[in-house]
């Protein structure tokens, strides 16, 4: 075996940033780790291409099995059986779990997967273990993507026979900075940089671009705005962007995204088909497990064929001498899942609502991800758009195709044709800001703002002689700062004791092309032009773990002391 | 002083961070029209500076009278020039904040109502470019949601024109000029 090896890193440090300071463009490849499957595209110098394992798949099972010592995953490993993906000793699921607490429902909605995870719900990080000899082995959700992009690493390097350092992930959109650095220290565990993280509908926009421009090219098409709105459901996340393209720019108008896939439909069919399936499963033994398994494989295999037909006849024996044999219809699913679909169509329209769009203005409606083969969804998303949907796209690998592009476009390549002359201008998918006004959150950076982007606000002391303000940052959309994501937290001390409204703190944030975001916090006094202490530059996120319990150990410990008010506009 | 401070490119600063100079607090001076503390010469000095300021027509390159689909044109083509993930590798923080003033001026101009404000305060000489309308941002970004709140916002903004342009010809109260002065003075020593 020629091919080197490569080892996941310790998930106890933290990520070093070796940037390595060759000028050398060196192409950067695209990486779709979805939910339940992952693929890697890479701009071949003409076209993008996708790349194939050695089984000749270009769409790989997102799964890492922890079989003896060394663990694999579905980039490599051949599956003798589906329902070994169910032993207990495979690990799934993990973009789901990334970075998440566990207070976060979508953990507590992940407890009956066929393998572990155990809640404190305190605001800490789940405990997740895979069975291995009937030994509980505890992983993190970082070091299981980690081993996946190790694979899919290798199989790049192989198959384009140079090393592999530069990448761009597709996310979704719903994802906190917090999330994003757990998905950068994955990638640093696996020897990865991460040039760029795109959201989902975004990297489809880019592909959409550059499709309208071909189509320029080939004098088919107009070189006017396009408005398109892209919908993308997966198996863990629903993600939307409204795009307009003109020239072979994307320009995002606005970003909608909820953990809310193909899981969902799956887990409300389950307890469809079993109702009490959640307390059977509590126990987590080696025979609720393999219960657990056949029903997921015979729900999933259902729910596939009810997409091409009217109704399917479900029999499976689960073992413990209960069996399910049931015919279900098209109808009883999608009654199953109402909440779901409901859900998707608000999403619809609230995506077009930010971006400013009148359902007439569309030319487009892009409807890719695995969940796009459900008739109901596809229905649903006509029935808002009243257009039909767009033709000119592979529903599972619009996504890869698009970081693909981008990362040959960051990466600084050019092509002759001028097929990389594209852009995509990103905007903020959550709103950013801080605590203040009480137990307010006030954006900074609103949802939805185009980046690079600098903004600033100005805020003032709650108390008289309050030489202490605690900046909080957080990042969302909810009005009470806690039920945000914190990002991190600095103190501004040693403001000279003044009457309290007196001080000016102007807090500015910052994000940089590469989605760096960083607040700088400076306090001014009345009647001078220079700060009044040193300016606090802090890049974000600061918060390790745990932050949903951090959020609430500050509060109780320092209450109003520290608080900040926005300074009101003054008539 | 520049109105655009912290939008220039600074020279000798690393290409990926921002050095923390206070640039981005000098800006609160002329943000807030409404506390004007500069004596009427100033205010004069400021708007003859402006003018030499380019405007956001002036940046997008199209006319005053240019469209929507020709501001949408312009703003596309620059942002292919200036955005940071197509500019020269050495050059990125210069063009960050070239595109950060492009896309301030595209998001003015291609909102009806912030144009039109825009293009009375641009007729009236007071050139409120790029940082100056940063403050209100948020504000903006909420009195979208109420349309009362819009026009409110624009009589607002019309008593702040005329205080302003009051101020400017030196129409002020002995008492307002009194304490004009001495902030000034205090602050220049």
């Amino acid at each position: 075996m020629a091919e080197p090896a490569y080892t996941v890193a310790s998930d106890g440090e933290t990520t070093g940033e070796e940037k390595s300071s060759s000028s050398f463009p060196e192409i950067a490849i695209g990486v779709d780790i979805g939910t339940s499957q992952c693929s890697v595209a890479v701009w071949n110098g003409s076209q993008v291409e996708l790349l194939k394992n050695t089984r000749n798949q270009k769409l790989m099972r997102s799964y890492v099995t922890f079989k003896d010592e060394i663990p694999s995953g579905g980039v490599s490993n051949q599956l003798s059986h589906e329902h070994e993906l169910f032993s207990g000793a495979a690990i799934f699921n993990m973009k789901r779990l990334v970075g998440r607490v566990d207070t976060d429902p979508v953990v507590h909605a992940s407890k009956n997967l066929p393998f572990l995870v155990q809640t404190l719900d305190i605001g800490v990080r789940p405990f997740i273990a895979a069975l291995v000899n009937n030994v509980w082995r505890s992983t993190t959700p970082e070091e299981v993507l980690a081993i996946f992009l190790v694979e899919l690493r290798v199989m790049a390097e192989v198959q384009l026979k140079r090393p592999i350092r530069n990448v761009v992930l597709s996310i979704p959109v719903s994802f906190s900075r917090f999330q994003l650095t757990r998905i950068q220290r994955a990638c640093a565990m696996a020897g990865l940089h991460v040039l760029r993280l795109m959201p989902e509908p975004t990297a489809v926009a880019l592909l959409y671009a550059q499709q309208q421009q071909q189509m320029i090219h080939d004098n088919m098409g107009s070189g006017s705005e396009k408005i398109a709105l892209i919908f993308n459901m997966g198996a863990g996340y629903c993600d939307l962007a409204v795009t307009a393209t003109a020239g072979g720019v994307a320009q995002i108008k606005a970003l909608a995204g909820s953990a809310t896939g193909g899981e969902d439909l799956l887990q409300n069919m389950m307890r469809h088909l079993l109702p009490d399936s959640e307390n059977l499963f509590l126990g987590h033994g080696i025979n609720e497990i393999k219960l657990m398994g056949l029903l997921r494989v015979a729900t999933q295999d259902a729910i596939h064929k009810l997409s091409s037909q009217d109704n399917v006849q479900i029999d499976v024996d689960l073992g413990n001498g209960s069996r399910i044999c049931k015919v279900v219809n098209r109808e009883e699913f999608e009654e199953v899942n109402r909440n779901i679909f409901e859900k998707c169509e608000s999403l619809i329209i609230q995506c077009l609502h930010d971006a400013k769009v009148e359902v007439d203005d569309l030319t487009d409606v892009i409807v890719v991800g695995g969940c796009s083969y459900i008739p109901k969804i596809r229905d649903l998303v006509k029935h808002v758009c009243k257009i039909e949907v767009y033709k000119g796209m592979n529903p599972l690998e619009a996504a890869v195709c698009g970081a693909a592009l981008e990362g040959a476009v960051a990466s600084g390549i050019s092509d002759p044709f001028g097929s990389l002359d594209l852009l995509t201008i990103q905007a903020t998918p959550l709103g950013i800001g801080i605590r203040a006004n009480g137990n307010r959150f006030v954006p900074i950076i609103p949802r939805n703002t185009t980046m690079p982007a600098r903004k600033e606000l100005i805020f003032t002391t709650v108390n008289d002689n309050q030489t202490e303000v605690l900046i909080v940052v957080y990042e969302g959309e909810t009005e009470k700062a806690e039920e945000n994501h914190l990002l991190g937290y600095f103190k501004i001390m040693g403001i000279p004791p003044v009457p309290k409204g007196v001080p000016e703190i102007n807090v500015c944030m910052d994000i940089d092309a590469s989605n760096v975001l960083r607040v700088l916090a400076g306090v001014i006094l009345p009647g001078s032009q220079q700060p009044a202490v040193p300016v606090m530059e802090v890049r974000m996120p600061t918060v390790d773990d745990g932050h949903g319990w951090c959020a609430e150990a500050l509060h109780r410990s320092y209450g109003s002391t520290l608080d900040l008010v926005t300074v009101q506009k003054k008539i | 002083m520049r109105c655009g401070c912290g939008l220039a490119a600074i020279p000798g600063t690393d290409a990926r961070f921002f050095v923390p100079d206070t640039s981005f607090i000098r800006l609160r001076r002329p943000v807030d029209p409404t506390r004007v503390q500069f004596g009427s010469l100033k205010i004069k000095a400021r708007i003859n500076e402006a003018r030499k300021e380019v405007s956001f027509y002036e940046l997008l390159g199209i006319p005053e009278t240019g469209t929507l689909p020709e501001i949408k044109q312009a703003y596309k083509q620059l942002a292919r020039k200036y955005h940071p993930d197509v500019s020269p590798p050495d050059r990125v923080e210069e063009y960050t904040q070239r595109f950060i003033r492009v896309q301030e001026a595209y998001e003015t101009l291609s909102d009806p109502r912030r144009r039109a404000s825009y293009d009375r305060d641009l007729a009236l000489g007071i050139h409120l470019a790029f940082s100056a309308r940063r403050r209100y941002q948020y504000d903006e970004e909420l009195e979208e949601r109420s349309e009362w709140k819009n026009r409110w916002q624009s009589q607002l903004s019309e008593l702040k024109r005329r205080s302003m342009n009051r101020d400017a010809r030196g129409n002020m109260s002995w008492g307002a000029r009194m304490r004009r002065q001495r902030d000034e003075s205090s602050r220049e020593q």
